[in-house]
C-alpha cells in the first residue's frame, strides 16, 4: 500500500476557509513600545542592561511592571486576567474548541529557572573587564555570547567568523566547562532550597512547586526571593517562569528575559499560547519550524487549526504532542533527575583529518574520558552512539544498544568502532567526533552475568585502579591502544593530551 | 583577552569571618599582590574535598584566579587573564 506524504498544500486544504483567510490575515499584535495589552493597563518594563531581548516574539508585549525596582515583570497583571485581554493571533475564537481554558484549573504550580546567558556571563563575573562589553564564548561557533553582543545578532551556534564580521569588537574567550558546572551547581543548590523536586540541565532547572504555598505563601513572592537568593551567591541573574505545568512556565519566562519573572495562570493560558511563534512550543526545531513555516503556520494558535492526524502524519508521533502543547497542555512532570540522561565527549580536531587511525585513537581517548565519567556517576550505559561532523559542515550520528549496561572501557570501544566504521563513509575529511553514552541504569542494579562474573569483577577492579591513578595525575597520564596513535601528534601538558576542546584537556 | 596558566603554590592572606574565605593579598616570586575586589567566587565539589576558587582583581588592575583546596589547605595561583 502507497504512503501518502502529506504535503503543505494538502494541510492547507485540511484547513478549509478558515485556513484559507488566516494566511492573509494580518496578526493583531501590541507593541511593547507603544502601548500594553488591553486590560493589563500597565507599562511592560525595559529589558534590563539594556539588553535586547532574545527573540522579536519577546518584544510582542505582554510584560507588566511590578512595581519592583529591578524590573521584574509578569506575564500579567495578577487579578486583571481574562483570557481575551491577551492580544489575540491569527487564529479566530471557536477554531480550537479543545483548548486549554475548557481544561478544569489546574492545581500544579512549576517554576522555570533560566540561567540569563550563561557561559557569557560567568565569564563577565570571573572578569570584570569584560562587563557590558559584547562576550562570545566558544571555539569554532559560538556556545554563548553576552545580551550586548546579541544586540549586534550574534546567536548561540553561529560561526566565529560571521561572529567577528558582525561584531568586530566582540570578545572571544574559551569556554570552561569546570567553572560553569559549579556555577549551576550553586543555583541549583538555591532552588532545592525552595522546591522538592528540582529537574536540572545544563543552564536551566524544573522546579515543582505545587503544594508548596502554605510554605512559601505567593509563589510569585517565593520566586523573586529564589532570583534574589542566586543574585547574592553567584551574581548571576535568572529568569524565572511561573505556570501550571512545564510548557507554560518555559513559555512565560521566555517573555521577559533577562532577569524577569513572568506568570501564567491556567485560566490565562489558552490565550497566551495562542500567540506564541511556534518554534517557541518544545518539541519543534528548526526543522518542523521551517515546515510548519512553509505553510504560513507562525503561532501555536495557527498550529491549532490542523487536526491530530495531519500533525501526525507530518511529525510521527512527536505531531500528537505538538497538538496538545499547541493548547497549552503539558503532562510532563518534574523528575529530580538521579541518573543522569547522557554524558557526552566531543571534540573538534586541530586540523580537519581523514586519518583513520587518529579519528580511531581519538575516539578511544573520548571514551575512556565518558566512561571514567560514568563510573564517577555510578551509572552503566546501554546506548552508545557516536557522532561525526565533517569538514563541509554535514554531520552524522548513529547509536545502537548494548547487550549489557557496562561503564567498561573496552567494551564501550567495540561498540564505538563499530558504529564509526559504518557511520563514517563519505570521502570528506571530518572536523570533529564524538561519543554520548546514554540509557543508563545504575550501576549494580543491572543483571549480572552468570558465568563471566570473575572477569567482570577483574575488569571493574582494573579500571577503579586506573580511576585512582588518573585522579591524581591528570587523566592522560595513562594512555592505552589507539590513543597511544596521538602521541606526538597532539600537544601534551602534566594533565595528558592538549585537546581543541578546552574543557577536556585538563 | 586570553588567560595565562601559573600554576603555583602561594602563600595568601586571607579572611575567614563568618565562615567566608576572602582573599586580601598574596605573594608571588617575593612579591606582595594585594587583592583590591573579589569579582566571583565558586567551590568545586566534586573532588573529595572541595576546591574554593576566587576571581581576583589586584591593585594593579590584573585579574587572577586563586584556588583554595580544602584537604590541605594549600593555596594554588592557577592563572592570570591579560589583555590582547
Amino acid at each position: 500500500m502507497m504512503r501518502r506524504v502529506v504535503s503543505g498544500a494538502d494541510v492547507a486544504g485540511m484547513l478549509g476557509p478558515a485556513g484559507a483567510t488566516r494566511r492573509d490575515a494580518a496578526p493583531r499584535r501590541i507593541d511593547s513600545s507603544g502601548g500594553s495589552p488591553p486590560g493589563a493597563g500597565v507599562t511592560p518594563p525595559a529589558p534590563q542592561h539594556g539588553a535586547a531581548p532574545d527573540n522579536a516574539a519577546d518584544a510582542v508585549g505582554s510584560r507588566v511592571h511590578d512595581g519592583d525596582a529591578r524590573g521584574w515583570g509578569s506575564c500579567k497583571a495578577e487579578g486583571a486576567a481574562h483570557p481575551e485581554s491577551w492580544p489575540s493571533g491569527h487564529v479566530e475564537d471557536g477554531v480550537a474548541p479543545d483548548n486549554a481554558a475548557d481544561a478544569p484549573p489546574s492545581r500544579a504550580a512549576i517554576l522555570h529557572v533560566d540561567i540569563d546567558a550563561f557561559f557569557a556571563s560567568i565569564e563577565q563575573q570571573r572578569n570584570p573587564k569584560l562587563r557590558g562589553r559584547p562576550v562570545i564564548v566558544g571555539a569554532g561557533v559560538i556556545a554563548s555570547c553576552s545580551y550586548e553582543a546579541r544586540r549586534f545578532g550574534l546567536r548561540a551556534g553561529m560561526a566565529l567568523s560571521e561572529a567577528r564580521r558582525l561584531c568586530p569588537q566582540a570578545v572571544i574567550v574559551d569556554g570552561h566547562a569546570q567553572v560553569y558546572r559549579c556555577f549551576a551547581e550553586a543555583i541549583f543548590e538555591r532552588c532545592r532550597d525552595f522546591s522538592p523536586a528540582v529537574e536540572t540541565y545544563l543552564d536551566e532547572a524544573y522546579c515543582d512547586l505545587t503544594g508548596t504555598e502554605r510554605l512559601h505563601g505567593d509563589l510569585r513572592d517565593a520566586a523573586q526571593r529564589l532570583k534574589a537568593a542566586i543574585r547574592d551567591a553567584t551574581g548571576l541573574t535568572v529568569t524565572c517562569g511561573l505556570g501550571p505545568n512545564r510548557m507554560l512556565a518555559k513559555l512565560a519566562g521566555k517573555t521577559v528575559k533577562p532577569d524577569g519573572l513572568a506568570r501564567v495562570t491556567a485560566g490565562e493560558a489558552d490565550a497566551f499560547v495562542r500567540d506564541r511563534p511556534v518554534e517557541q512550543l518544545a518539541g519543534v526545531g528548526h526543522a518542523h519550524a521551517r515546515t510548519l513555516r512553509s505553510m504560513n503556520i507562525r503561532t501555536a494558535g495557527d498550529l491549532r487549526a490542523l487536526p491530530v492526524e495531519a500533525l501526525v502524519r507530518l511529525f510521527g508521533t512527536p505531531g500528537r504532542m505538538l497538538h496538545e502543547r499547541c493548547r497549552g497542555r503539558d503532562t510532563a512532570v518534574v523528575h529530580a533527575r538521579e541518573i543522569p540522561v547522557t554524558v557526552s565527549r566531543e571534540t573538534s580536531f586541530h586540523r580537519d583529518t581523514a586519518d583513520r587511525a587518529g579519528i580511531e585513537g581519538m575516539l578511544e581517548y573520548l571514551a575512556g574520558r565518558a566512561c571514567r565519567t560514568a563510573r564517577e556517576l555510578g551509572v552503566r550505559p546501554r546506548t552508545v552512539a557516536v557522532r561525526l561532523r565533517y569538514s563541509d559542515g554535514e554531520g552524522a550520528e548513529r547509536a545502537r544498544t548494548l547487550p549489557q549496561p557496562t561503564d567498561c572501557d573496552p567494551v564501550v570501544l567495540a561498540a564505538a568502532l563499530d558504529t564509526l566504521a559504518r557511520l563514517f563513509t563519505r570521502r570528506v575529511a571530518l572536523h570533529g567526533v564524538g561519543l554520548t553514552l546514554a540509557n543508563f541504569v545504575a550501576a549494580g542494579a543491572e543483571q549480572g552475568a552468570l558465568f563471566d562474573e570473575r572477569e567482570a569483577g577483574r575488569r571493574a577492579a582494573l579500571y577503579r585502579a586506573f580511576d585512582g591513578v588518573r585522579e591524581h595525575f591528570g587523566h592522560g597520564v595513562l594512555v592505552s591502544g589507539r590513543a597511544l596513535h596521538l602521541k606526538g601528534r597532539l600537544d601534551e601538558n602534566e594533565h595528558g593530551f592538549v585537546l581543541r576542546t578546552p574543557s577536556l584537556t585538563k | 583577552m586570553r588567560q595565562e596558566s601559573i600554576d603555583e603554590a602561594v602563600t595568601v592572606r586571607a579572611d575567614f569571618q563568618g565562615g567566608v574565605v576572602t582573599p586580601l593579598a598574596f605573594r608571588i616570586r617575593g612579591r606582595e599582590v594585594r587583592v583590591s575586589r573579589v569579582n566571583a567566587r565558586w567551590v568545586d565539589r566534586v573532588p573529595r574535598h572541595p576546591h574554593y576558587y576566587f576571581s581576583v582583581t589586584a591593585d594593579s588592575g590584573d585579574v587572577y584566579q586563586l584556588q583554595l583546596q580544602a584537604a590541605d589547605m594549600v593555596w594554588w595561583l592557577d592563572a592570570v587573564t591579560l589583555e590582547g
